[in-house]
């Protein structure tokens, strides 16, 4: 607890002595010769991004430690709300977004994105023996919450436009919250990317349930940096570090750690529309 | 300034606005019906209820906005309690204000010069009607200043009712901000839309304190 | 309702270390707000229009607007603005800014308490105008604003909690962030809000015992 304020008030200081707001030559190169890259995410969205007893943890971590030491150099981690992730980066107020953000083509217009790390295919969550919702399409009618800000919301918005009757989309500061107004029965399902609701449903099996199967086209989680020239090093560096974890099988082997299962991930930058 | 993103969330906002309004006036009348309840009861009750109510007072306006909202919206279902948002908004409105109206109306009666109510009884007018018809209508020229004040302050206080997902004007804003990627300029016209809310109904509440007041200025 | 006091006795520490970011917003954004508060509360009562007009601008707007929106807006505005502050010190700022507005005129309320012979006697006497400011008239002020000072305090230490909405790791957002974890939010919320009520009913006591202390000063 303690050590993450620390770190992060060393964040804070050494970014606020003018790193930032000035375009970089190269940003591999300035984070190399600093020895030290700065990635933010919202440590709540597990098991991709985790607080646990005060420490971070989740696939991203693992993942992105591994990255670091590829790239040699060290890690300082931010936790900041959703909302004020993809803002801050485009602000400079960190390196690169080490959340797993969904590739979309609004973003991928505004954003350089990485190779895919997640999928992100939507699927939706339910109250352990709610026998009303058996597939998708039963959430017509119904009330259904996910991530304001996310990818995944929108496409549940487009999705529930399609159905016979209204669906009730709540958007929540962020995941968790949602996942408390489904237990609580506020609302009837929770649309979110399959591993983490796969993930919800395995830890509390009797409060959650997984409704397969999922929706809308298949996407990918990927992390994000800057546009522009100067990130081309940096995110060429991360997908070099990406593809060797593919090869050797550790990006595997942490996926399965959390998931169970290691998902078919692209080693090419998946089209996106 | 980008004219049609506004228009196409035109509905989004309005009915966000709706909603902020919505629960600024539910909320605060319902505020001020407790508060007078409890601002009542304190007057004409032993000292057993009075501590109940100094308690009440202080912890309500001892604690902020947004964790009374937690505990009523995401702690609610655990002692039985399942709002939806807006409801939810409504009543931790009613019960954020409703120390603060208890407290004017409090201050109101105190200095009320009880030799009125003394001079009521003499002439054989009984007390419930001498509140009513002598105390209460003077009263309110004391406390329309201040009630004034408060209800101006709680329009302001509709913002956070977004962190427990109402979707009022500033939630209807983020999502707006996060869909269109454009995080500054939303805020901006927000504020100055606050802003111009505010100055209007501090302006309509000097309007009806003049009106209350009309009487005292004869010469 | 199985209410667990488990839960509270293990993550007390993290919230107690939590309370103290919470106190530091507030103290912090209080000493800017004392600091501009009172510039603006000399611009305000000033003999030039335009440094009237444009504190009376600054006092409306900073009232005028919810704080939630001010913070936002000033934590997403600032980095396009060219000045990239850490979140801790925007959010103070930000805190630090709306605070002033009614500081300004809390102390403007107060300067009209003090008889107006001694500002005449002052200028009498050849004392400059800033002297009169700095060593009559403010000490002055703000003994009299006392009371509304400590309850801008106490807002002060309520109104931090919006701080968790920019994901500074004060009390609120780490009460967020346990609850997300254990599943408890009736217990953790409850102990957040008797830990804020502590600091509040300390706040309170001690502003008590102040004034009690100067008005001894004060009455003649």
């Amino acid at each position: 607890m303690k050590k993450r304020t620390l770190l992060g008030l060393v964040a804070a200081c050494g970014l606020s002595f003018g790193l930032v707001g000035t375009a970089y030559a190269d940003q591999l190169a300035d984070i190399k010769s600093r020895g030290k890259i700065v990635a933010a995410t919202e440590m709540h969205f597990a098991p991709f991004d985790i607080l646990i007893d005060g420490q971070y943890q989740g696939i991203c971590r693992d993942l992105f430690d591994e990255v670091a030491k590829e790239l040699g150099v060290e890690v300082e981690y931010l936790d900041l709300p959703w909302s004020s992730v993809l803002p801050g980066l485009e602000a400079g107020k960190f390196d690169i977004v080490n959340a797993p953000v969904t590739i979309t083509a609004e973003r991928s217009a505004r954003y350089r994105f990485t190779l895919p790390m997640g999928n992100a295919t939507v699927a939706l969550l339910k109250k352990a023996g709610d026998g009303t919702i058996n597939a998708p399409a039963d959430i017509a009618g119904k009330a259904a919450g996910s991530q304001k800000g996310s990818a995944q919301l929108e496409q549940l918005k487009v999705y529930a436009a399609g159905l016979p009757q209204p669906v009730d989309v709540r958007e929540y500061v962020n995941i968790d919250e949602a996942m408390a107004d489904l237990a609580a029965g506020r609302i009837q399902a929770v649309a979110n990317s399959m591993p983490l609701m796969g993930y919800a449903a395995v830890q509390r099996p009797e409060v959650f349930e997984l409704v397969m199967p999922p929706f809308g086209a298949p996407k990918f989680f990927a992390w994000v940096a800057r546009p522009g020239e100067e990130t081309a090093s940096l995110v060429a560096a991360i997908n070099a570090a990406l593809l060797k974890m593919h090869e050797d099988g550790r990006l595997d082997a942490i996926n399965e750690k959390w998931l169970g299962a290691a998902p078919d991930l692209p080693t090419t930058m998946p089209a996106v529309n | 300034m980008e004219l049609d993103l506004y228009v196409r969330y035109g509905p989004a906002l309005l009915s966000g606005f709706g909603v902020t309004i919505l629960c600024w006036i539910v909320g605060s009348l319902g505020g001020l019906v407790l508060g007078f309840a409890i601002a009542c009861l304190y007057q004409w009750s032993g000292t057993w209820l009075r501590g109940a109510l100094q308690a009440y007072i202080e912890v309500v306006r001892g604690t902020p906005f947004m964790i009374q909202l937690f505990i009523l919206y995401y702690g609610g279902p655990y002692f039985g309690l399942v709002l939806d948002p807006v409801p939810a908004g409504i009543l931790g409105f009613m019960v954020y204000g409703s120390p603060y109206f208890a407290e004017i109306f409090r201050s109101g009666f105190q200095s009320f010069p009880k030799g009125q109510l003394e001079a009521a009884r003499c002439v054989g007018i009984d007390e419930w009607t001498a509140v009513r018809r002598i105390m209460l209508p003077q009263m309110l020229v004391s406390i329309t200043a201040p009630l004034t004040n408060f209800f101006i302050i709680l329009t302001k206080e509709t913002a956070i009712l977004s962190v427990v997902t109402v979707p009022e004007l500033l939630a209807e804003t983020q999502t707006m901000a996060a869909e269109t990627f454009t995080y500054v300029e939303p805020f901006l016209v927000l504020s100055l839309f606050y802003w111009f809310m505010v100055e209007f109904t501090s302006w309509l509440g000097k309007r009806v304190e003049a009106r209350v007041t009309r009487h005292l200025q004869r010469a | 309702m199985d209410f667990s006091f488990q839960v509270i006795i293990r993550n007390l520490p993290y919230l107690l270390s939590a309370a103290k970011w919470t106190i530091a917003l507030s103290l912090v954004g209080m000493a800017i707000g004392l600091v501009l508060g009172v510039l603006i509360c000399a611009a305000r009562v000033s003999g030039n229009s335009w440094l009237r007009r444009a504190a009376g601008i600054y006092i409306s707007f900073f009232r005028g607007v919810p704080l939630l929106v001010q913070l936002l807006m000033f934590f997403y505005m600032l980095p396009y603005v060219g000045l990239n502050l850490p979140a801790t010190v925007a959010a103070v700022a930000s805190i630090g800014m709306c605070s002033a507005a009614y500081i300004a005129e809390i102390v403007r309320g107060s300067l009209q308490a003090i008889p107006r012979g001694q500002a005449e006697a002052a200028e009498a006497l050849g004392i400059a105008p800033l002297a009169l400011w700095r060593r009559i008239l403010i000490p002055q002020a703000l003994r009299i604003g006392l009371p509304s000072l400590m309850n801008e305090l106490i807002l002060l230490v309520k109104v931090s909690s919006l701080a968790s909405v920019v994901g500074i790791g004060e009390l609120t957002r780490i009460a967020q962030n346990i609850t997300g974890q254990t599943y408890r939010p009736l217990e953790i919320y409850l102990t957040a809000a008797v830990i804020y009520l502590v600091i509040n009913a300390v706040l309170a006591t001690a502003g008590r015992a102040g004034e009690r202390r100067l008005s001894i000063w004060v009455g003649r």
